[in-house]
């Protein structure tokens, strides 16, 4: 498991300072491209990059109509869940392209570091259990808050008290399952960059690294994917807009 | 790692919040914006297609109605033309008729008149010829009987002679 520097390290509310990081930095990329795509946003004749966000919001829309029982509901979600989507799938990636290592050559305690010790300086955000689970929890507040807005309706589906048991293992499960993906993948990715050669010089692992990079983009799109999805899914159980609840 | 620490969910959540809403401004906005503009454009097109092609077919519709009735006049109009055309050359040789005939009938009572009175004339001078003739031929050799036997005799012959 990689080592991360913190800030406030030994207090109960330290913070990792590499996944507040790169969830800034993943956030940054995805800003810098959008903007340059908005910049020349084209109506009549869309092209390059604009497809591809074109074509993602249209995946989230037709995600978030098959998922949530209102039409006012699926207009509610969709920003939430486009940014989710292609947030994480920015995030997801980060750490599968590079990787980056630092052993400092002193302790820096101010940061938690002690010398001789690797410390990882570039994961996934998402490879962070706490990152995914403070965003599941979000998803849990605005599908809570958006419940509300029938209070009536929201309180009627705790006629069943195991619905409360949905309440904690759902944004348990949601935060979670993304976590996990996340970090198996470059826990492993790191183990095999670490396979000793063959002579000194053949990499053995290289081959395996290749199948297991492919592998880990794979997964970490579907993640994503299915990160957004659970979302519109958990929000939609809380749309009452529709008449019928 | 492996135990929850506050500080780190509470810190990414916020940059995750901070994140958010640039995206949402920066990216979200413009693009579904653009979307729903194209969205109307589209459908504003498709609606005045389906409108310039209904009044196109109204018009071609009104077209060819105006066509088939200048068709119908024109054969109308033809067909009283023959119709009066025939009727007028029906007359005239009509009229033609009746005037020969007339012409005709005419010439055949004159001949017919003339005939008679040339027959009457020859009649009179024949019948007075004979008479006197015969009355410095017989007036005193025939007694009165005789005389008159004569004349029914020659008036007879006449007759035959006549007709």
């Amino acid at each position: 498991m990689p080592q991360h520097p913190f800030l406030f390290s030994g207090h109960w509310y330290k913070v990792d300072l590499v996944t507040v990081a790169w969830t800034l930095i993943a956030g940054l990329i995805l800003i810098i491209v959008s903007a340059f795509v908005v910049r020349r946003l084209d109506m009549r004749s869309p092209r390059g990059l604009q497809n591809w966000f074109e074509w993602a919001i249209e995946f989230t829309q037709k995600m978030s109509r098959d998922m949530m029982p209102s039409e006012a509901g699926a207009r509610f979600v969709l920003p939430f869940a486009f940014i989710v989507l292609a947030y994480l799938f920015v995030a997801n990636w980060l750490g599968l392209i590079f990787t980056w290592e630092f052993e400092p050559s002193r302790d820096i305690p101010w940061l938690g570091m002690v010398a001789g010790k690797k410390y990882s300086l570039l994961n996934s955000p998402t490879e962070n259990m706490n990152m995914t689970l403070a965003l599941a929890i979000l998803v849990w507040l605005v599908s809570h808050a958006y419940g509300l807005r029938h209070p009536l309706r929201w309180l009627k589906t705790y006629r069943n008290p195991m619905a409360i048991i949905d309440e904690i293992t759902n944004p348990l499960t949601h935060g979670m399952r993304l976590f996990g993906n996340i970090l198996a993948g470059e826990v492993l990715i790191e183990a095999l960059l670490r396979m000793p050669m063959l002579f000194g010089w053949i990499p053995t692992g290289l081959p395996l690294l290749i199948i297991w990079l492919l592998y880990s983009a794979f997964v970490s799109t579907i993640q994503a994917y299915i990160f957004a999805l659970l979302l519109t899914l958990y929000i939609g159980h809380k749309d009452f807009n529709a008449a019928h609840h | 790692m492996g135990i929850i620490e506050p500080g780190t969910m509470i810190v990414s959540l916020l940059a995750f919040l901070i994140v958010f809403f640039i995206i949402y401004r920066v990216t979200y906005k413009p693009l579904s914006n653009m979307m729903e503009q194209r969205r109307q454009h589209i459908e504003h097109q498709i609606l005045s297609a389906e409108q310039g092609r209904a009044e196109a077919e109204k018009i071609l519709a009104e077209q060819r109605k105006l066509l088939d009735e200048a068709r119908r006049d024109a054969k109308e109009i033809m067909d009283t033309a023959r119709a009066r055309a025939e009727k007028q050359a029906q007359d005239i040789i009509d009229a033609a008729q009746a005037e020969a005939q007339r012409i005709l009938d005419e010439g055949r009572q004159l001949i017919e008149r003339e005939r008679a009175e040339a027959m009457n004339g020859v009649m009179q001078q024949v019948a007075a010829l004979t008479v006197e003739l015969t009355t410095k031929l017989l007036r005193n050799h025939v007694s009165e009987p005789v005389h008159e036997e004569m004349l029914k005799e020659a008036q007879k012959n006449l007759g035959e002679l006549v007709s």
